[in-house]
């Protein structure tokens, strides 16, 4: 019991002084020193080159205010990030679905992988005037488009997951005679979750590009097509503040799930950004 | 000879049943929604063999290795710099990996409207897809390097230029491969993106120009060759990834 003791304690104590060595100020000075000289040279470099109409750090803080209240602006906000919750719900459902039985399954593997495969690595925009023929310059082709982005990432994942799942957890179950259904989502699901959650956050991504690039490419409205739009009409700074609006999604996502994998799986590790 | 044949039964019957589908499909839907595969390979043929196919290949081939080259040039080098230079990588960290989880397309307009229409914007536009991945990932294999390592070869007198050689370097080639792997992807939707968006060129032109014209053929045909070129990288990027994952561990 020492001995392990001592095995457990000698990497913490080998951490600590370089942990403390960095401290609160060790990490946040230079943060914020390299977030303001990028924001100098940003305001600088646009002021010397660059037509007054480009966006640069003390407009784009000028324009924040007057469009963040902005209508136009707000339901372009709702209509692109109703859409992608949209997609990503039914992509996340079908795809969960689709991914465990891959997973737990060698014949679908074998049928299914293949596609699986092959549509995943297609750049999902290319299929965007395939989807416009077919359904039009509306809202249904960005939410096609949406669900094609996602999909494919949440079927890969979950079955790496399902198929991960310890050969020792079925055979329990199968002892105390469960169902192969209720194995399915009692079991596996669970303990896919990890693998689920980096489905997720490659999904969001990926349908936040596929609803920005819909909405260029059909005009439908949504934040993508404000940023075409004012972008066009040579208002940068309120394109920008969509595009900051984009990237705080985006990363709030990121963290998010970071955060929920440390929260409620904290005995998992993994190089959650594999895929 | 018979357990091979039933190893690879499901495929061969999957990949037949998904032909005959295509195909049976295609001869019942409208001609404007689906065209059968059959139709697709001809209308694939004509397009060949008109030379148009093998210039819009070159065309795009051109630009997504000017910008998927350009992204590996500096994002692997930048990534290592990043995490041999401590400070630089605390104080930037956050900034890249904001980059990393932004969508690029957001910034097509901006270019289009700054730089216009040529092939260096739409480089950029390659460049920027497939730069973060490359340079997120080299950074992460890159502060993931033993301090042991660097101590060692420290006491043996190392030059700065051989602890790169010896010690970044190849530590890092396997993390980097699977920004690598990403950035391939990513470049490849980049590619499109800025023929679409930025002016039409490559194969991005050729399935624009056929949907446009309700080539529905000429749309399937496209997005095949497209698909096939990014299973293809796709495959690759996953070979090198593999090829240097050895080294991990």
């Amino acid at each position: 019991m020492a001995s392990l003791d001592a095995s457990l304690a000698k990497p913490i104590a080998k951490e600590a002084p370089r942990r403390r060595a960095l401290g609160v100020s060790g990490v946040f000075l230079p943060r914020l020193l390299a977030g303001l000289a990028i924001v100098l040279v940003w305001e600088a470099s646009v002021r010397a080159f660059l037509p007054a109409y480009v966006a640069k750090p003390s407009t784009v803080l000028l324009a924040i205010p007057k469009t963040v209240v902005d209508a136009a602006f707000l339901a372009a906000t709702a209509d692109t990030l109703g859409a992608v919750a949209q997609g990503l719900g039914i992509a996340v459902v079908i795809g969960t679905l689709v991914g465990l039985v891959i997973g737990r399954s060698p014949t679908a593997d074998r049928m299914l992988r293949h596609y699986v495969n092959g549509f995943y690595a297609v750049p999902m925009i290319v299929i965007l005037p395939l989807l416009s023929l077919w359904f039009g310059y509306t809202s249904a082709t960005r939410l096609a488009t949406i669900v094609y982005a996602a999909i494919f990432s949440i079927v890969v994942n979950v079955s790496d997951g399902a198929r991960a799942v310890p050969r020792e957890y079925m055979e329990v179950a199968r002892s105390f005679r469960a169902q192969r259904l209720r194995g399915l989502f009692e079991i596996v699901l669970p303990a896919a979750t990890p693998y689920f959650l980096a489905g997720i956050r490659l999904a969001a991504g990926r349908a936040l590009i596929g609803a920005v690039v819909a909405e260029f490419f059909t005009a439908i409205g949504g934040l993508g097509y404000f940023i075409l739009f004012m972008s066009r009409t040579f208002r940068h700074d309120e394109a920008f503040v969509g595009v900051a609006l984009l990237a705080a999604f985006g990363v709030g996502v990121d963290v998010f799930v970071a955060w929920c994998t440390r929260r409620f799986l904290p005995w998992y590790r993994r190089d959650e950004r594999s895929a | 000879m018979t357990e091979s044949l039933r190893r690879h039964a499901p495929l061969l019957l999957s990949l037949a049943a998904g032909t005959a589908l295509w195909e049976i499909a295609g001869r019942r839907a409208s001609a404007a929604f689906l065209v059968p595969l059959s139709e697709t390979l001809v209308r694939l043929w004509e397009i060949a063999a008109s030379g148009q196919l093998w210039e819009q290949f070159v065309s795009s081939a051109a630009l997504f290795l000017t910008g998927f080259a350009l992204a590996l040039a500096i994002g692997m080098p930048l990534g290592m710099l990043l995490a041999r230079m401590r400070v630089l990588r605390v104080a930037l960290e956050p900034y890249i990996m904001i980059l990393y989880a932004t969508p690029m397309v957001a910034l097509i307009p901006f270019i289009l409207s700054l730089m216009g229409f040529g092939f260096a914007p739409k480089a950029l536009v390659v460049f920027l897809f497939a730069v973060f991945p490359v340079l997120y990932n080299t950074i992460e294999g890159a502060r993931s390097i033993k301090p042991e390592l660097i101590e060692v070869a420290r006491s043996f007198r190392s030059s700065e230029w051989k602890l790169w050689c010896d010690v970044m370097v190849p530590y890092t080639l396997p993390f980097a491969m699977t920004g690598v792997r990403q950035a391939i992807g990513r470049g490849l939707v980049g590619m499109v993106a800025a023929e679409f968006f930025l002016s039409a060129t490559g194969l991005g032109q050729l399935i624009m120009t056929a949907g446009q014209n309700f080539d529905t053929g000429g749309v399937f045909a496209a997005i095949l060759v497209i698909g096939l070129i990014g299973v293809g990288l796709m495959r690759v990027g996953l070979m090198l990834e593999q090829r240097f994952a050895r080294w991990r561990d």
